[in-house]
């Protein structure tokens, strides 16, 4: 599996975005939207709110259909939910079965493997997002910041190719925020995962992304795709305070703040 | 700081419960005994009371217990598993509601009871007939509970389980019915108490003297024993109870997790 993405990692696009539409009646949400995400990298898209950065990721994901243009995962044109997905949404409260202890909610994704692979796969996953010990509590006995980690857990065992995040830490307090972005970057790391993150946060987009892709406000279309090159791993305090941080910050802030769409398309 | 209303202690609570039966029986009793009340046939408390000592060591009357909580068990068990699946489906997918939905209301002011004859005819004696009835009773809280449980299901639950891969087929067995079942025990709690009074009641109609209700229809036509029958009255009322009290903890138990439903 390595082998494959990193044979195709310099070559193609993970998951290409080809002049993607969705409007709702006479409603145009998103606008024509090209964009590649490139293969075992983190790529964010950000935008002010109601620029219908989550109707993207429904789209991508496959949940919902494009009003127009298409998705092409690995090549393939999205059609339904597509092999290989698996998605972190913003209300883990909700997102997690809570008639389910964390090992449980974590093994729903792959409950057709056997059960040795399972158990394995469930004891990486919840390592790798630092909850062991921590299995047979219900999500809802558990802060929130630990229960986003059940839901990076779960989506981890299933093996995602492409792991989406719908504004994944919009929901808990600034430390765990700055926590779990860490966790994420050190997962896909070691991983070696397509991320792709959807947030309205500016600081996470530049802080996370090796490709921001800035949306106007709706109807959307890509204002500008921005490759970040600053070095990794990074690091809450040198990165935040590094000269190309803050440039790039101030150039994404001032294609949000801009009030007319942008002319490219 | 005090409350306006603390809650009374486990053990007041108990102790006036206790007063307020033993209260209610004494001058219920006070009434009779007084000639207050004159009709013949009305229950002294401490005659019924006797009358349960009486039962207490009699074989077949437990035998006729045991019948009745056999045969309110089979149609309960009937109506649980009907009423989920038709009302999970009839929650999950809208077709099968319009397909239903008049039928179900038809079937649903039908008085279960009267079916009874019906079933002995097609079916014959037996419990089998019993149980159908006391499920043609139970199966409509448990479906209409069940089928707005499943409605009620969170959507980002069921986006999740979606993203995963899982068809609408899935998505229902793993995430829309398991979400719903506390809703569908709601619905067989008010089930279990609806169909003891029906398997009682079917067994006055047709039991043939088998059950509590075919023990009080046998008893009842000899006047001397009217204790007796208001004692195996009071026993199938204690029954309910019971019934009840088993009910509630096992919500407790198996549903604790309601606790965690998104609000």
């Amino acid at each position: 599996m390595t082998e494959t993405s990193a044979a195709t990692a310099g070559t193609s696009a993970e998951l290409l975005l080809d002049a993607v539409s969705k409007s709702y009646g006479d409603n145009l949400a998103v606008r024509s939207i090209s964009a590649e995400v490139p293969a075992s990298k983190i790529s964010v898209i950000v935008g002010p709110s109601g620029c219908g950065k989550s109707t993207l990721l429904r789209i991508i994901s496959g949940l919902d259909n494009p009003t127009s243009g298409q998705v092409r995962f690995e090549g393939d044109p999205v059609d339904g939910v597509p092999e290989g997905l698996a998605m972190v949404f913003q209300d883990y409260s909700r997102s997690l079965y809570p008639w389910m202890r964390v090992d449980k909610n974590v093994e729903f994704p792959i409950k057709h493997l056997p059960a040795k692979e399972r158990a394995e796969r469930v004891r990486f996953a919840i390592e790798e997002v630092g909850l062991t010990h921590k299995e047979k509590l219900y999500p809802w006995q558990m802060s929130g910041g630990m229960q986003q980690r059940v839901a990076i857990a779960r989506a981890l065992a299933s093996h995602p190719k492409l792991l989406l995040m719908d504004e994944p830490y919009a929901s808990v307090d600034a430390q765990t925020r700055a926590d779990l972005e860490d966790l994420l970057m050190r997962i896909q790391a070691e991983l070696g995962i397509t991320v792709l993150v959807v947030t309205h946060d500016i600081d996470e987009s530049v802080y996370l992304a090796d490709r921001i892709i800035v949306l106007s406000s709706p109807p959307s279309v890509v204002a500008e795709v921005i490759d970040v090159d600053l070095p990794r791993p990074r690091d809450h305090i040198a990165t935040k305070t590094d000269q190309r941080f803050v440039e790039i910050r101030s150039h994404v802030t001032r294609l949000l703040r801009s009030k007319e769409p942008a002319a490219t398309a | 700081m005090k409350l306006l209303h603390e809650p009374l202690s486990g053990r007041s609570q108990a102790v006036l419960g206790i007063v307020g039966t033993v209260g209610a029986a004494a001058v219920w009793e006070g009434v009779i005994r007084s000639g207050l009340l004159d009709v013949p046939g009305l229950p002294l408390p401490s005659g019924v009371i006797a009358g349960v000592a009486d039962l207490v060591p009699d074989g077949t009357f437990w035998d006729q217990v045991l019948f009745t909580l056999g045969e309110w068990m089979l149609g309960l068990v009937i109506a649980t598993v009907a009423g989920v699946l038709v009302g999970g489906l009839m929650g999950a997918f809208s077709s099968v509601f319009l397909a239903l939905e008049w039928p179900v209301e038809a079937f649903r002011v039908l008085p279960s009871v009267a079916v009874g004859p019906i079933l002995v005819l097609l079916i014959g004696q037996g419990m089998l007939p019993l149980s159908l009835t006391v499920a043609l009773s139970c199966v409509w809280p448990i479906l209409l509970n069940t089928m707005y449980g499943v409605r009620a299901t969170d959507t980002t639950a069921v986006m999740t389980a979606k993203t995963f891969g899982n068809g609408e087929l899935a998505v229902l067995r793993k995430v829309k019915i398991p979400s719903a079942l506390p809703f569908a025990f709601t619905g067989v709690r008010i089930a279990a108490s609806i169909g003891l009074l029906v398997a009682v009641s079917a067994e006055l109609l047709i039991g043939g003297g088998n059950g509590i209700g075919g023990y009080i229809l046998e008893n009842s036509a000899n006047a001397t024993n009217l204790d007796l029958v208001y004692a195996a009255t009071l026993v199938a009322g204690l029954l309910g109870v019971l019934v009840n009290l088993v009910m509630a903890k096992l919500d407790d138990v198996v549903f604790g997790w309601k606790k965690g439903l998104a609000q």
